[in-house]
């Protein structure tokens, strides 16, 4: 309110009030301007500052080729639309336009409709390049501010009257802006690529593709690929495994999925057992098809297909952020009745490679007849080699990979772990195939939110033991990890307590996607899901009506607050508690009343009241004596301070 | 009302109230008129005390008091004076009518015809007056009470509102209180026929109205005042409203009475307290009786003094 003060006594001209709109409305689209179209703005905006008297015709038509020389530089190889995909394009030209437009009527010192109307036009048009809930606080704050210069253009200037009013209306317009919000019928787009639709920056995912060469390069990256919000409590790290694509084939230095032409067996059984739990996923855009859920789903999720090992995939990439509910039981094992097809696929592997590890293998078979055996057996041997787990591993000999990582270099992360673990096995008989899909950890989380980043990206074994695959984590089978991936992944930090800025960061994710669930995103199924639920508890309607009657009531009172009487005049402001005071005590003022009979009423009951004597003779002298020095002021707040306090 | 009279002002009008007893307002706000350099105008029946005010006012200020007692067939040479032959100068000499006085009580103003009154009231505004294209100045200062009864309809003229508009204040003195009654029954107080002493010297006298005239009208005032006279013009309870010499009595009227309280600025109060004097006969209530509570009232009540 401090700076508001300062306002009160300062009236802005149009042309400053319609700057101050450009400015605000400007400053998000600057960060998708081109250099040229910036260079340019600056020559405008220097031009502006240093030429203060209307530019004539010459310099008009400069401006304009510079503009277009700006916006030839700007697009300069993108010229080639096709179609609505280059809807960006398009926006961004007409924004260039624009600024061009605009540059050239500012110069003219004249206010006139175009120059009015633009702002808003830049409002709307930034509404299409930026996705995100900082940008959504942002045009509110920009209508907020528009409202306010319109009205102060419409009030001579006066910024601190037009604030109250833009604030008033503001206010007024709350309680209908939510309930509006919550019951106007909502009609979904599906794949709308603009808007408040979250970020669109891809994602890496996983593209069904394990590379083992040089390809293979894990980035510890922070970025998040899906945001999960669990009904109730969050289950165990150890139980937080998404399931993304599986793999079969051996292809020497990557693994593949099983070709799409393969055709299996459907599932005749229902191969889920154990408690279940409820989950509602984010997942951002990933060009791919894959959907990510936990182990082991139970059913499809909307608009996608589940295969026989309970992978879900969409039927177009994921190119916008895909909200998905989903059920899964926590189960670390699948029952399945191996079908031909399966079986001969996670057993297949090529003799003629991994001689070393064939070897082991062999012998692990022999003297183990038991598959959970030798599955242990499996496990306690890749303890043995003291393999080190490293996101910076040495090239693998491509042809013996399994061999070069198990007996060589003895350095790799997930990936080397479970194609190594995957091909012993199967030379040791057991079935068995690569699950990729990411593993959460539970200490990033907060609440039921848990945010999965691309460096919980994760591959893990499933072996097929007694009717059922079941989950093998290698990469716990290294006995080590060097320094430099462990300051990467954090397991230092993560084993003592999280930094401020961890949990600040998180608890600002978590925010952001709470407002991104209720507010962004609220779609007619979660209205419908709404209503239902209102259906059903009638604590949540009172509740809701409750809260409205309380946002109604903040509502009232902080407009009325804008509304009251204001106190413009300098001596009435310092006098004011004096007045609140009488004012309790029963003393009102008449309305034909001076301040002076006010007080003398007062004192004639409370004759010992010198304070306010002197109140009354400070009061006067500066009121009518014009000594309105800033002592006398000071002089007189004090001794209203003197007799307000008890 | 409230005020607190200064104690330079209170001898003087304590002298002229133990001649008027009970009437100290009405001895300020006379006194008050006298140093803004305005004129009276006492309305009231016979007998309330307005020849002893005025007599006993102008002993106190040490002015030479004149007298005239105005008649249906009273002509202006008879207030002004006239021009007449001498013969033995063999010139034409102005032989200076009574109005040549430093105080003037004007009795019973409405009954001589307009053109007598007018002759004045010209005066009274000019502080000078022509005869025959001689200009001849009035004694300063020049001050006038002027009187009229306001029951009495018979063989009078009553002034326009354009001539009363040249008296600064007008109220009436009334009957006084039973106390004070008692006192002038008892004869204990209230003989006129002692003379005051007079208290000031003209020098005095210049020097208040000078102060009077200096008093500070501050920027918060000047809007009460300002809507105080948009309201009586724009109300429409009214004829009309202040005129601008309405309006400038009223400030000068303010400010000699914050003098007169000793204070060298004039507050909402002053204003407040002087109002219905500076305007009651100025305005006229197009509806129901014109009185002096009644215009303090309605302005009032509708002006609000926010300070």
């Amino acid at each position: 309110m401090l700076s508001l003060k300062h306002l009160q006594d300062t009236k802005l001209s149009s042309l400053a009030l319609l700057d101050t709109a450009y400015i605000i409305v400007l400053l998000p689209l600057m960060l998708i301007l081109k250099i040229p179209m910036l260079l340019f703005s600056f020559m405008v905006l220097l031009l502006l500052f240093f030429k203060k008297t209307p530019a004539d015709k010459y310099l008009i038509l400069f401006v304009f080729l510079m503009g277009v020389l700006a916006l030839y530089l700007s697009l300069y190889g993108l010229f080639s639309f096709r179609g609505l995909s280059r809807l960006k394009l398009f926006l961004e030209l007409l924004v260039y336009v624009l600024i061009i437009v605009v540059s050239m009527q500012r110069l003219t010192r004249e206010i006139n409709f175009y120059l009015l109307l633009s702002p808003m036009l830049f409002l709307a048009l930034s509404l299409f390049f930026f996705h995100s809930i900082l940008m959504l606080s942002y045009v509110i704050v920009e209508i907020f501010f528009l409202l306010w210069l319109l009205l102060a253009q419409r009030m001579d200037g006066d910024m601190i009257e037009s604030f109250r009013a833009g604030m008033v209306m503001f206010m007024y317009s709350l309680p209908w802006v939510v309930v509006l919000f919550i019951f106007f019928p909502r009609i979904s787009f599906d794949h709308a690529d603009y808007g408040f639709k979250g970020e669109n920056i891809q994602r890496m995912g996983h593209d069904g593709t394990m590379f083992l060469d040089s390809k293979a390069l894990l980035v510890p990256s922070d970025r998040i690929v899906m945001e999960v919000g669990f009904d109730k409590e969050i289950p165990s790290s150890d139980k937080l495994y998404f399931r993304g694509s599986m793999l079969y084939v051996d292809k020497k230095d990557h693994w593949e999925p099983l070709p799409s032409y393969i055709k299996r067996e459907n599932r005749t059984d229902d191969p889920i057992e154990g408690e279940t739990v409820d989950y509602k996923v984010t997942l951002y855009p990933t060009q791919k098809h894959w959907i990510y859920l936990l182990d082991m789903p139970v059913r499809a999720v909307n608009d996608s297909e589940m295969d026989r090992d309970l992978i879900s995939t969409v039927e177009k990439p994921i190119k916008s952020p895909l909200h998905y509910a989903a059920r899964s039981a926590l189960s670390p094992t699948l029952h399945d009745n191996l079908d031909q097809v399966t079986l001969d696929a996670s057993t297949h592997f090529d003799p003629t490679r991994n001689p070393r590890t064939y070897q082991e293998a062999q012998k692990i078979k022999k003297r183990f007849e038991d598959p959970e055996k030798r599955a242990s057996a499996l496990v306690k041997f890749f303890q043995k080699q003291s393999l080190t787990y490293s996101l910076k591993p040495k090239a693998l000999d491509i042809n013996n990979t399994a061999d070069s990582f198990l007996f060589d270099q003895r350095l790799g992360y997930c990936v080397h772990f479970a194609s190594s673990f995957v091909t012993m096995a199967r030379m040791s008989g057991i079935p068995s195939r690569i699950v990729t899909g990411y593993r959460a950890d539970k200490a990033n989380s907060l609440k039921n939110y848990l945010p999965v980043k691309e460096r919980d990206a994760h591959a893990w074994a499933e072996l097929y033991l007694d009717g059922h695959w079941v989950r093998f984590e290698t990469t716990s089978t290294a006995s080590s990890i060097d320094v430099e991936s462990a300051q990467l992944l954090g397991t230092n930090t993560r084993e003592k307590n999280k930094t401020f800025m961890e949990s600040a960061n998180l608890y600002l994710m978590y925010v952001k996607y709470q407002v991104e669930t209720w507010i962004l995103y609220y779609s007619h199924i979660r209205q419908l899901q709404l209503i239902q639920y209102a259906k059903d508890n009638p604590r949540f309607v009172l509740l809701f009506v409750l809260s409205l009657l309380a946002l109604v009531l903040i509502t009232f009172s902080i407009t009325v607050y804008f509304r009251r009487p204001r106190c413009t005049h300098k001596i009435l402001c310092i006098i004011e508690p004096l007045v609140k005071k009488l004012k309790k005590e029963g003393y009102i003022r008449e309305k034909n009343e001076t301040m002076h009979q006010y007080f003398l009423r007062y004192m004639k009951d409370h004759p010992d009241n010198s304070a306010l004597k002197e109140v009354d003779r400070y009061y006067e002298a500066i009121s009518y004596g014009g000594d309105t020095s800033a002592a006398a002021l000071k002089q007189l707040k004090r001794v209203v301070k003197k007799s307000v306090s008890p | 009302m409230n005020y607190t009279i200064a104690s330079e002002f209170t001898v003087l009008i304590d002298a002229i109230e133990s001649h008027l007893v009970g009437k100290k307002e009405t001895i300020a706000l006379s006194l008050a008129t006298f140093f803004a350099g305005g004129h009276l105008l006492l309305e009231d029946i016979p007998g309330v005390g307005k020849t002893t005010l005025a007599k006993h006012l102008s002993q106190v200020l040490g002015l030479d008091f004149g007298r005239i007692q105005f008649t249906s067939d009273m002509l202006p040479s008879d207030i002004l004076g006239v021009n007449y032959y001498n013969q033995k100068e063999g010139a034409f000499i102005f032989k200076k009518g009574p109005i040549f006085t430093s105080f003037l009580l004007a009795d019973e103003i409405n009954r001589s015809m307009p053109k007598t009154q007018s002759a004045l009231l010209q005066a009274m505004e000019e502080g000078s007056i022509s005869i025959d294209g001689t200009l001849h100045a009035l004694p300063m200062p020049f001050f006038v009470i002027g009187t009229q009864n306001p029951h009495e309809e018979a063989g009078t003229f009553p002034l326009p509102t354009s001539q009363l508009d040249r008296f600064m204040c007008s109220f009436g003195i009334g009957y006084p209180d039973r106390d004070s009654e008692r006192e002038i029954l008892k004869g204990e107080r209230g003989h006129s026929s002692t003379l005051s002493d007079s208290l000031l010297t003209p020098q005095k006298i210049e020097g208040y109205m000078k102060q009077a005239s200096e008093v500070t009208l501050s920027e918060t005032l000047l809007d009460f005042l300002q809507e105080i006279i948009a309201y009586t013009r724009e109300s429409g309870l009214f004829e009309y409203g202040l005129s601008t010499r309405g309006a400038l009595s009223l400030t000068a009227m303010a400010k000699s009475w914050a003098m007169l309280q000793g204070r060298t600025y004039a507050t909402a109060d002053d204003l407040q307290a002087v109002t219905s004097v500076v305007c009651s006969h100025r305005l006229q209530f197009k509806e129901g009786p014109t009185t002096a509570k009644r215009i303090h009232h309605e302005i009032f009540t509708h002006v609000r003094s926010d300070i």
